[in-house]
């Protein structure tokens, strides 16, 4: 081999392993040999856990761009994310370190927020909110089964044996099945009677439950006592009506429950019917004499009989007196 | 004691042997034919047998990776795994003790013979320092086509594990889905890491051998002798390395 082919072959061994240098490190994505466009900003959290320079930063699952860097800044984490150019990030889209699997690396998610709510300028400072992590929730998790233990634990001593040797529930279930285990198997008879007879359209139920106009007849009852019912409400409204104007002072009721003047009224009126009463039980009285003396109504039947015969007589010289008033008028 | 002091006397000649190689420098021009032969011999010269070995050693650790992450579904893991092995450890390692047992060996063989049978000797006569004529060129050429050698044999690694991962039916990763979850953990940085570690391996190796080849003493018997304590030694000097570069790294 002379020196021209044995350079030749080293040039295309050192070209081969070039393109393959170059070839890597651009498939690895954040090599350096990679010139970079795009605008970078700064996305704050109180904490960047596993995220790392490199890793995608998404809008809406769609990737834009990547974490150029991470650094802590004024008391918080920040990881500087460098935006492909074109895409604009809107100024309410919300940033969320999310993980790509549960091993997996994690990245920047935004969600696609709303354009009319302008963009976020270079350098700008991005919306961000920390959202939970697998080691809280497994911490969660832990708490839980925690509690679902002890849980479990109150169940199974309630179940079983306590510790001072009290019978558990299923032992109490026991003992009382086996106690009245006869009482038990009658009740049971008794209850397949119940439904045997229900069965067969036996009894007010079975009749209920098996025959169609039964139930039809039931309906209508529960109909009319609704018809019913609504009377009732009707009458309890006009009622109630009365009562709100009585207690109004409207109406005869009304005065006498309300009306001080028609109360004082009716005092006196009282008072004055049982001074009347008072005297009518007098026997001393005119009118207690009228009423309680026998003797008034005997004076009083020969005082009419009397009065009947003058009026008799009277009648009879009635003509000769007419004459005597006629004469003396004229003379 | 005695092999005590043999180790430090090796390792004082191996920095006064580079401190002298690089010192001539300013004439590499002059030597870079011997540069590109050495690039050809030594790099151009291992790529079948590293692209093979690297190639076989990315199927195996895809098809173990495979059994095992099998076991807890966690076998679209396959990809990070071959790649970041590959990346920083076995792509630099295995491609250094191939160099210690293919260059290695070769380079302590031809210096040890020419100073058993007094060439070096004549070159100094010449006035032509050895280290500049011998060793320089052996030093940048290991440098150059170190890296070169480790990307490919990376990259073979990588095809050979997506192979092993598309065609072996209990494992069934989608290539696509293999370099995907590569992708999701390897970075440039752990690639310079990498790169960074083979060519310390690579001028550990070649300094070695240079050293022990010049140092030989003796008749054709301790040729062989130099030759197999040079591939001990920097087998030992690479794993030892191994160990201190990746704390570092880490």
């Amino acid at each position: 081999m002379n020196h021209s082919q044995m350079t030749a072959r080293v040039g295309l061994f050192f070209i081969i392993g070039l393109a393959l240098i170059w070839v890597t490190f651009e498939a690895l994505h954040n090599g350096r040999f990679e010139k970079r466009k795009g605008y970078t900003v700064v996305a704050p959290f109180s904490t960047l856990k596993e995220l790392k320079p490199g890793d995608d930063v998404r809008l809406a699952g769609v990737k834009v761009g990547s974490v150029e860097t991470t650094r802590l800044a004024e008391g918080r984490a920040e990881a500087v994310l460098l935006i492909n150019q074109g895409i604009k990030i809107p100024l309410d889209s919300t940033g969320v370190i999310s993980m790509a699997g549960l091993i997996g690396t994690n990245y920047v998610s935004f969600d696609i927020g709303h354009p009319s709510a302008g963009t976020v300028p270079e350098g700008g400072t991005v919306r961000t909110k920390d959202a939970a992590d697998l080691n809280t929730i497994m911490s969660d998790l832990g708490s839980l089964g925690k509690d679902f233990k002890n849980a479990l634990g109150q169940i199974g001593g309630a179940l079983g044996n306590g510790p001072d040797g009290q019978p558990g529930l299923f032992q109490k279930l026991d003992r009382l099945v086996s106690e009245n285990s006869g009482k038990i198997s009658t009740t049971l008879g008794n209850l397949e009677d119940i439904t045997t007879k229900i069965k067969s359209g036996e009894g007010t139920i079975g009749k209920l439950v098996n025959d169609p106009s039964a139930y039809n007849e039931l309906n209508a009852t529960l109909a009319e006592i609704r018809g019913a019912a609504t009377e009732a409400k009707t009458f309890v409204a006009n009622a109630q009506g009365i009562v709100d104007q009585v207690k109004s002072g409207k109406g005869t009721i009304g005065a006498l429950v309300y009306d001080e003047e028609a109360g004082n009224n009716i005092k006196i009126v009282s008072k004055n019917l049982r001074d009347l009463s008072e005297k009518l039980n007098n026997p001393n009285s005119s009118f207690g004499q009228l009423i309680t003396s026998d003797s008034l109504v005997r004076d009083a039947q020969s005082t009419l009989r009397k009065v009947d015969r003058a009026v008799d007589g009277m009648s009879d010289q009635g003509p000769i007196t007419a004459v005597g008033v006629v004469a003396n008028a004229l003379f | 004691m005695k092999q005590l002091n043999a180790i430090f006397e090796g390792l004082g000649s191996a920095i006064l042997l580079t401190t002298r190689a690089f010192a001539t420098l300013p004439s590499a021009p002059r030597i870079i034919k011997r540069v590109v032969e050495q690039v050809f011999y030594g790099g151009y010269g291992s790529l079948p047998i590293i692209s093979i070995l690297s190639f076989f050693i990315g199927a195996v650790l895809a098809l173990q990776s495979g059994i095992s992450l099998q076991n807890f579904g966690a076998k679209q893991l396959i990809g990070t795994l071959v790649g970041e092995s590959l990346v920083r450890e076995l792509g630099p390692v295995m491609v250094a003790i191939l160099l210690a047992g293919r260059v290695g060996s070769a380079t302590t063989a031809e210096l040890a013979s020419m100073k058993v049978y007094q060439e070096v000797d004549a070159l100094v006569t010449m006035n032509i320092p050895p280290e500049r004529f011998l060793v320089l060129p052996r030093l940048l050429a290991v440098l150059l086509y170190m890296p070169v050698l480790t990307i490919i044999a990376i990259v073979i690694g990588w095809l050979g594990g997506a192979v092993i991962c598309n065609y072996v039916t209990f494992i069934g990763v989608e290539p696509a889905q293999y370099f995907q979850s590569m992708k999701q953990f390897l970075t440039t940085h752990k690639m310079v890491d990498g790169l960074v570690k083979s060519e310390i391996f690579g001028f550990c190796v070649i300094l070695i051998a240079c050293n022990t080849g010049l140092r030989t003493r003796g008749g054709p018997r301790e040729i062989g002798h130099a030759v197999t304590r040079a591939v001990v030694f920097a087998l030992i000097t690479i794993l030892v390395l191994d160990y201190f570069i990746t704390k570092a790294q880490a």
